[in-house]
């Protein structure tokens, strides 16, 4: 009993330096955000001008844009496809299920620079897919629909199916028991999937770097290109951005769940 | 018609072609070499491979593999008592503590990237704080070092070991833990006889998503290794993008997917088919 205590006091001390180990990098990169020195990694004193200065860059704007705009189109085309794969995953008994299931796979668990790799060669030798806004979708979608097809998997599996032939046996069709019962019924699983999608698509780097040819620039292509120059408040503000909102979500959630609960 | 056809038969299309096929696409040019103005040569050969197997790629490759079986290791390490102490002690506070572990993953890996190294820099913070407290005379060079890439390696991917075994232990029926210890077992019987065979399909699933993006990382090897620690995925970037000598890249892309796929056979087979199911 005694040794496992003292264990359980290192896991204590060793899970605290993980956390420090996590968020020290970040932290400090909030805090220099806010520092008036030039190079990014001084403390100088308190200044907002690298966030005015971020709003004003019109390439930050673009890229953002871009950024975006693939995101959105990656969400709603890889969770459609994620649905319905699940569904049919999950429904039925067929030959080549586990095989499916198995290759679905493949680009999640892929390395980046092959799954990029393999995209640029098939794209510019086999297809000609011209590189840009297409390679760039066609990508983001071929790697954010494991996750959706996942996701949704777990959710049907806590879903009761009975409601499903229940509205049958009341005499609806196939299309109106989807969109009254089946629908409504994943839809939590639809919002996870866009919480997932969109940090993942959003925040891909490497296989875009491969697939966007010259003259494309998601957000973190525009970083990467910023970093050639070394430290940079701009690039700090970016990331403070990045950490502060899902960070303000989280807390939030929690400080209303904890006043649901008192 | 069968009726699982219409929903998964648009998705396995798009499988086909854009998975399947640019795989497919790259084992073809791995055999291929290119001609004196760049052009691809179709003829068949094996120097691309001979050349990865011996000499310097096939340090680099090595080297590879020895820095991603380090990191899915120290991550586990670290990994597993974390998710523990978690989902023992975490309460009501469960959730925020696992966010607080994924959260960073979710910004910008370049940037985390390059605060690490911003930190570990020469006029960095944790020099600047050494040098300050007299503990060191003059800077140590942490970056562009095997250890620095492999910190990074860790930074970067220890989310994804935490997340599954996470997943693995908090699904664990208490009623067995109970058991064990009604039946007298010690705290530390009861771990390694009940939990710890219980959840090896988390520790599968966490070693797939730590081992593979580490043996294919490219930013960490660049950002903290420079040019003296390369690693696969730096060569495989290095021909496809900055040379364009494709089947060079491809070979390297190819050796990579095979052991890639060697993993995942070894981790389903060790780990049963819970390893795939806990991945996401």
């Amino acid at each position: 009993m005694k040794s496992w205590n003292i264990t359980s006091k290192l896991v204590r001390i060793l899970s605290s330096l993980v956390y420090i180990f996590l968020w020290a990098p970040v932290i400090l990169l909030i805090v220099f955000s806010f520092s008036s020195n030039k190079f990014g990694m001084k403390w100088e004193g308190f200044t907002l001008k690298w966030y005015s200065e971020l709003f004003a860059n019109v390439a930050v704007g673009n890229a953002l844009r871009m950024s975006l705009t693939v995101a959105s189109i990656t969400i709603v085309m890889a969770t459609l496809a994620g649905t319905s794969v699940a569904y049919g995953l999950y429904k039925y008994k067929f030959r080549g299920k586990k095989a499916l299931r198995m290759t679905i796979l493949l680009p999640f668990v892929m390395p980046y620079v092959v799954i990029g790799g393999a995209f640029l060669v098939f794209f510019t030798r086999a297809i000609h897919i011209p590189l840009g806004y297409p390679s760039i979708i066609i990508a983001h979608i071929t790697f954010s629909t494991p996750l959706a097809v996942f996701v949704m998997l777990g959710r049907m599996q806590r879903i009761d199916w009975t409601l499903e032939e229940a509205s049958a046996d009341l005499g609806a069709n196939v299309p109106t028991t989807w969109r009254k019962v089946t629908l409504p019924l994943l839809v939590p699983g639809i919002i996870a999937c866009i919480a997932l999608i969109f940090p993942w698509s959003f925040d891909d780097f490497i296989i875009t770097y491969f697939v966007a040819g010259p003259g494309s620039t998601t957000l973190p292509l525009y970083v990467f290109s910023q970093l050639r120059y070394g430290a940079s408040p701009v690039i700090n503000t970016i990331g403070t951005i990045f950490v502060a909102l899902p960070l303000i979500g989280i807390l939030l959630t929690n400080f209303f769940q904890k006043k649901e609960v008192t | 018609m069968q009726a699982y056809l219409p929903y998964v038969g648009l998705t396995s299309v798009w499988i086909v072609l854009f998975v399947i096929a640019p795989l497919g696409f790259v084992f073809y040019f791995s055999f291929l070499t290119v001609g004196p103005s760049g052009q691809i040569i179709h003829t068949f050969t094996l120097s691309n491979y001979l050349a990865l197997f011996t000499g310097r790629y096939a340090i680099i490759l090595l080297r590879s593999l020895l820095f991603a079986f380090i990191t899915n290791m120290i991550c586990l390490l670290i990994g597993y008592p974390l998710a523990y102490l978690i989902v023992e002690q975490g309460g009501k506070r469960k959730i925020l503590l696992l966010f607080l572990v994924i959260m960073p993953s979710w910004t910008l890996y370049l940037i985390r990237l390059y605060a690490l190294k911003t930190l570990a820099g020469s006029t960095g913070l944790i020099n600047g704080v050494l040098l300050n407290l007299g503990l060191i005379s003059s800077p140590l060079e942490i970056l562009y070092t095997p250890h620095a890439v492999v910190v990074g390696l860790i930074y970067t991917w220890l989310p994804f070991m935490v997340l599954p075994i996470y997943a693995a232990l908090d699904g664990l029926n208490p009623s067995l833990l109970e058991a064990a210890e009604d039946l007298g077992a010690t705290p530390f019987r009861r771990f390694f006889t009940v939990t710890l065979p219980l959840t090896k399909g988390g520790i599968f699933a966490g070693t797939i998503l730590t081992f593979i993006p580490a043996l294919g990382d490219w930013l960490s090897p660049l950002l903290l290794g420079g040019a003296k620690v390369m690693m696969a995925g730096s060569l495989v970037e290095h021909y496809f993008i900055k040379v364009g000598n494709i089947p060079v890249g491809s070979s390297m892309a190819s050796a990579l997917t095979a052991v890639v796929l060697l993993i995942i056979y070894l981790s389903m087979k060790l780990g049963g088919d819970e390893a795939l199911e806990r991945i996401v």
